[in-house]
């Protein structure tokens, strides 16, 4: 009753504040940036997504996935910052990715802080491995190896640099970052390859390699290892570690009104329980929050990260 | 297996699989033959549509699309010097000049031909490997990447045209084009001026578009006419020639599938060096070498049979590590996804349905790609009898409406016009293309392997002659450099005798 009442106030307060049209949000279709290319994970998961939010939607409109990729995600959402605050546009955002740049005193044109949160779509937690040939089986022997341990990666900046840099950190690893990669897949296969001893990767990446005996996982930082004999961060003793995970939060530019917020938060939470799409997603399942939760949990990430401020900025050559 | 593929044909044979199947072909073939739009943009227009569908059936349509774009690029490449996709660039130096000399129907039939042919070797070169496919993909890392590069890049030496000097001058600014952007191994942006759009360097497509298709309707508005000088009457030259000489060519077909097949198979080289590297191949070992650039058909075969080729290769790391061999086939890797197929090292045991409906739908695609092209061939060839005055202004506005759609974005279009102008100065003042376009793939993949080869040996560059397939590579790249050299000095030997 509450939200049918707050949808008339917003429907009222959209007709008055542009004269001539009488309808309530949403008046045309959203338009949903995903700041990465086709064919990847946040792709995927927004793709997915997009019609069954149209469905619990209060009004019939399209809701249009668009890539804007580039600059590793930041054109993307440098464009959702130039967007109307009116609802109509809004970006999936990658956790701490978008984070990164600044913390390496890199120029963006958004600032974080301002967002306003809608939801969380999902979260992944990283894990370390090495290829089932390396002679490495376990953390010790990376403090053994009498050199570097070599991590193969994407780039300065990436989410998976940042996640590689931080943990060698806390557990003190002698490290060299072999960058260059094109992506998760690209760089697993390398330390297969034998390019480099390891790799940081989100476990729901890893986990086929796993299966396929290419891969052999040292720590994972999951809560609850959900590789068998595999210790997670904690038990390995390095709790700070738990839960550094990549997060698929949901995202308008500064200043959308509380009440349009609502309605997308609503229709996002609702396409994610819905009982058709959980199970066409069930090998990658949604990890939803509600809009509150994901302004926490963003929070929570920034602040994280910028714990290793210093030893990130080690790393620019 | 071979229970699996008679009930993947049972499959392709119903209604609905003949008629996905030919959608995918028909919206691949227009996809490929607009400039600027091409198979990737296709698959994601079309994957919301499978959304409801039977995962085999979503398969065979995207199949469909793949196996049909590269063949109705290289149309477009033919009739108006415009690749229709990148990896059809390559078609254009000698696809183009045909048309002009009235024989476009000639250089179409040879690209069908050759598409469809080696797009089935590509296909079967695929199944026959698919057991060691994992060692393939396992025995190159970054110093064979490298040295595939240098491979490539030597070509420029045989592409440089009249003038080595000028070839060289556009081969550098091509590298330094190259250089522009986000630079993976450190971090940091070059040459970016502090415009986010060259955050990411200078995207492939758009400049091809610009560098072949609006410098061409510069050239073509200065001159006047029409594409075809030679076009004596309406009737132009049949089909049949064309591809009667791609079967004539059949050591030129072979070699051009093995390259497509083979590069396709590396992730992340991509069909466009496969094309490049299947010309200039052919380039190097040819009798006759003074005609190619001038309309000499093996400059067709060689590049369309390897684009095809490519997509049969790109299936192999797509299949065993679920990593994407080409652009099409990494958003090939969603559609798979979306409908619950995780691809990878398991997807060849678990879902070999799957498998064979993706290799029959690719088969059927390329070779109804082709049968759909050569049908309205006549009709596509008139295009090079247009008058300037007609057809500039469409092709100019099909091009730039392409160049938007790709990613949506207004800096692609001006990066377009901006290079339209570069291409028509080039042409103008003789500066071959080619070198620059090989010097632009090529440069990016260069230098990052040699940083990373450089780091995963601490700094010894002997990581590159030490491992075989590397030094392998580096032999022929140096047997490819002292070949021209050679045959120049005893070409000129002769030439000598023969005026004395």
């Amino acid at each position: 009753m509450r939200r049918t009442l707050l949808s008339i106030f917003a429907g009222l307060a959209v007709g008055l504040s542009w004269p001539g049209t009488s309808h309530a949000f949403p008046d045309k279709d959203i338009t949903f940036i995903i700041p990465y290319t086709a064919g990847g994970g946040f792709d995927r998961t927004v793709r997915a997504l997009a019609p069954y939010m149209e469905k619990y939607l209060p009004k019939k409109v399209n809701v249009v996935p668009r890539n804007v990729a580039g600059a590793g995600g930041r054109k993307g959402i440098a464009q959702l910052f130039r967007a109307k605050p009116d609802g109509h546009t809004i970006a999936v955002f990658n956790m701490p990715g978008m984070a990164i740049p600044p913390l390496l005193g890199q120029k963006v044109s958004y600032d974080l802080a301002k967002v306003t949160w809608i939801a969380r779509l999902a979260r992944g937690t990283y894990a370390l491995m090495v290829g089932s040939k390396s002679a490495i089986k376990s953390l010790d022997d990376i403090k053994n190896l009498g050199r570097p341990l070599k991590i193969t990666t994407t780039g300065l900046g990436s989410t998976g640099h940042t996640a590689g840099v931080v943990a060698s950190t806390v557990m003190g690893f002698d490290f060299k970052m072999l960058t260059g990669y094109k992506g998760a897949k690209q760089f697993i296969l390398a330390a297969v390859r034998g390019d480099g001893d390891a790799s940081y990767v989100l476990v729901t990446t890893v986990r086929k390699y796993h299966e396929a005996g290419d891969a052999r996982m040292l720590v994972t930082f999951e809560s609850k290892s959900s590789f068998p004999g595999v210790p997670t961060a904690r038990e390995a003793g390095f709790p700070a570690l738990e839960g550094m995970s990549l997060e698929r939060l949901v995202g308008g530019p500064p200043g959308v009104p509380a009440d349009r917020i609502a309605i997308l938060e609503a229709a996002i939470l609702k396409a994610m329980a819905d009982p058709e799409l959980k199970e066409k997603t069930k090998k990658r399942p949604y990890l939803p929050a509600n809009a509150a939760e994901t302004a926490k949990r963003a929070e929570g990430v920034l602040k994280f990260y910028l714990k290793y401020k210093s030893a990130l900025a080690k790393q620019k050559g | 297996m071979f229970e699996a593929l008679g009930s993947g044909l049972a499959l392709l044979f119903t209604w609905q699989g003949t008629l996905y199947l030919c959608l995918g072909v028909f919206v691949g073939l227009i996809f490929g033959a607009v400039p600027g739009l091409g198979g990737t943009t296709a698959i994601a227009l079309l994957m919301p549509l499978t959304f409801g569908m039977e995962p085999w059936l979503a398969i065979t349509m995207i199949g469909g699309v793949m196996g049909a774009t590269s063949f109705g690029g290289s149309v477009s490449a033919i009739l108006l010097n415009t690749p229709g996709i990148a990896p059809n660039a390559a078609t254009c130096f000698d696809g183009y000049p045909l048309a002009q000399q009235g024989k476009a129907g000639m250089a179409i039939g040879a690209a069908a031909a050759a598409s469809s042919t080696g797009g089935l070797i590509g296909i079967f070169t695929l199944v026959a490997i698919i057991p060691i496919a994992k060692q393939i993909v396992l025995s190159f890392g970054p110093p064979e990447f490298f040295m595939l590069a240098m491979l490539g890049l030597s070509a420029i030496a045989v592409s440089t045209g009249n003038s080595f000097l000028r070839g060289l001058i556009s081969a550098l600014f091509g590298l330094m084009l190259a250089l522009v952007g986000y630079d993976a191994v450190s971090g940091g942006y070059r040459f970016t001026a502090d415009i986010e759009y060259l955050y990411d360097g200078i995207p492939l497509v758009p400049a091809l578009v610009g560098l072949f298709a609006l410098s061409e309707m510069i050239n073509l508005t200065v001159k006047g006419g029409t594409v075809a000088e030679a076009a004596p009457s309406r009737a132009i030259t049949g089909v049949l020639p064309g591809i009667l000489s791609v079967y004539r060519n059949w050591p030129i077909l072979l070699r051009g599938s093995a390259i497509g097949t083979f590069i396709g198979a590396l992730p992340g080289v991509g069909g466009t060096v496969a094309s490049f590297l299947a010309y200039t191949a052919t380039v190097q070992t040819a009798k006759d070498r003074d005609t190619f650039g001038k309309g000499n058909i093996k400059g067709v075969i060689a590049p369309e049979s390897a684009n095809n080729a490519k997509d049969g290769g790109s299936l192999v790391p797509t299949l065993s590590f679920g990593i994407p061999g080409s652009a099409e086939s990494a958003i090939f890797l969603g559609v798979l996804i979306l409908h619950g197929i995780e691809p990878g090292p398991m997807l060849l045991i678990e879902e070999e349905e799957v498998v064979v409906s993706i290799v029959l739908a690719l088969t059927a695609s390329t070779v109804l790609a082709s049968l759909f092209g050569l049908m309205v061939t006549r009709q596509l060839s008139m295009v090079t009898l247009v008058n300037v005055n007609i057809l500039v202004p469409a092709v100019v506005s099909v091009a730039l409406v392409g160049v938007y759609a790709l990613q949506g974005q207004f800096g692609d279009v001006v990066l377009a016009m901006v290079f339209g102008v570069v291409g028509y100065l080039m042409i103008r003042f003789e500066f071959p293309r080619i070198t620059l376009v090989i010097a632009l793939v090529l440069g990016e993949l260069a230098e990052r392997s040699y940083h990373q080869s450089i780091a995963m040996a601490d700094g010894d560059w002997t990581v590159f002659f030490v491992r075989e397939i590397s030094l392998l590579l580096f032999v022929v790249t140096a047997l490819c450099l002292l070949l021209p050299a050679l045959r120049y000095a005893f070409g000129r030997r002769r030439t000598g005798e023969g005026a004395a």
